[in-house]
């Protein structure tokens, strides 16, 4: 009877989930044709000194936007076949860089017809932790430990993905998602985690607006 | 009633590991393995010295970490300059050398700088190697000595074993040596004089 009270705190703070808000620009109303044999290929942003797009979020969004039609060309690879010209020091910024980059550089052009990059999707964003509350409290001693407390924080997500046609070399779509939620760990002898996915639905509503975006012939 | 106390136990247990696991000396070994560079060589006659030392180069950046970057930096090294440039030797010493050359170009690690959460009030771990590049004309004359600062961190640190976090932004300063001197090698302002002034002799 005594745990009754705590089940329902837990299943009421369970119920908070993120809020997720996305913003679409596009060029035009059409969605982009993308042959069998051409790729779209992400890379997250990494040139700003206080934060970087994180990798594991960039494998995310190829994740949920690739299918069996559509080709994604993961980020890791694409730094490999590229390098070093996606480097954080060398990746270019702009849409004339990355002109200028391909029409010097005969091997790098070269390396992107090879791997049939045509959309190229830049991800910049992140993920920031703020209005920490509460406190817990863990101690151990020879006759075991616990923690005990309540601890509150919440989550931003901001995300953009900007896609660029390296065919027509021009900015085809950008696509910005913002999401929000609040966390709770309950100290019951054990921490009892409450976490809000809000980097996973910020993930999850990049990667669906970016999948819509193509149409795979 | 066993519940509970199983479960303090296994707390205290998961702590303790924790905690003795942040004690102890962290050997970190780079990756020799890097991906080729898109850079079409220019024609050039070069040497460069990678010395044993510089091959088998251990940093210690502070007490509790040494960073084994020896090959590695040799390796990524070689993987350049062979791609900057169309005739490159590689020797462990000017004595071997025979051929008459352009450049001789000699790499040292002047400092390594190592930033871990506990010190940098960051969720992230962050490795700076500065390089010296000395350059030397055909009659081993230097013409510069260009420092060479390169940067790696990890995204976000959490939940990565420390000596992987470190291994990681090693490896990513590492790779930022390719992208620093396919940028910058021709446009160190001593080499491109020295360039110009030859092929206009030519």
């Amino acid at each position: 009877m005594q745990k009754i009270p705590l089940i329902i705190a837990i299943l009421l703070l369970a119920g908070c989930a993120a809020t997720t808000t996305i913003d679409e620009y596009r060029s035009s109303d059409r969605q982009l044709d993308i042959e069998v044999n051409e790729t779209v290929a992400l890379l997250g942003r990494r040139d700003a000194g206080h934060y970087e797009t994180d990798a594991e979020f960039v494998e995310c969004v190829g994740d949920n936007l690739s299918s069996t039609q559509l080709k994604v060309l993961p980020e890791a690879e694409l730094m490999d076949a590229l390098y070093p010209w996606l480097e954080p020091r060398t990746a270019p910024k702009g849409l004339l860089r990355m002109r200028q980059l391909m029409q010097e550089g005969p091997l790098i052009k070269s390396a992107v017809k090879d791997y049939g990059i045509r959309y190229f999707v830049w991800l910049d964003g992140s993920t920031e932790t703020a209005g920490q509350s509460g406190s817990m409290s863990c101690a151990a001693g020879p006759g075991g430990a616990g923690c005990f407390g309540f601890a509150t924080w919440d989550k931003t997500s901001i995300y953009e993905a900007i896609v660029w046609d390296l065919d027509a070399f021009s900015e085809v779509a950008r696509v910005r998602v913002d999401s929000e939620g609040t966390s709770y760990l309950i100290g019951a002898v054990a921490p009892i985690p409450l976490l809000t996915p809000v980097k996973n639905d910020a993930c999850k509503g990049i990667g669906q607006q970016l999948h819509n975006l193509f149409n795979p012939k | 009633m066993m519940r509970p106390l199983l479960i303090s136990r296994v707390l205290t247990l998961t702590v303790c590991i924790l905690l003795l696991q942040g004690c102890g000396t962290t050997n970190v070994q780079s990756s020799n393995s890097f991906p080729d560079l898109l850079i079409k060589p220019r024609p050039l006659r070069a040497a460069v010295v990678l010395t044993p030392e510089f091959s088998s180069y251990k940093a210690v950046p502070n007490k509790a970490t040494t960073l084994e970057i020896g090959a590695a930096q040799s390796s990524i090294l070689t993987q350049v300059f062979s791609a900057l440039i169309d005739n490159v030797t590689f020797v462990e010493s000017v004595d071997t050398l025979e051929q008459p050359l352009d450049i001789i170009i000699r790499p040292s690690v002047v400092a390594v700088q190592l930033a871990v959460p506990s010190g940098n009030y960051l969720n992230v771990y962050e490795v700076w190697i500065k390089y010296n590049l000395a350059i030397s004309d055909s009659d081993d004359q230097l013409l510069a000595n260009w420092f060479m600062p390169v940067y790696g961190k990890t995204a976000d640190s959490f939940m990565l074993q420390k000596k992987n976090a470190i291994s990681a932004a090693t490896d990513i300063a590492l790779r930022d040596i390719g992208a620093k001197l396919a940028m910058d090698f021709y446009r160190i302002p001593a080499l491109q004089g020295y360039l110009n002034d030859r092929q206009r002799e030519q």
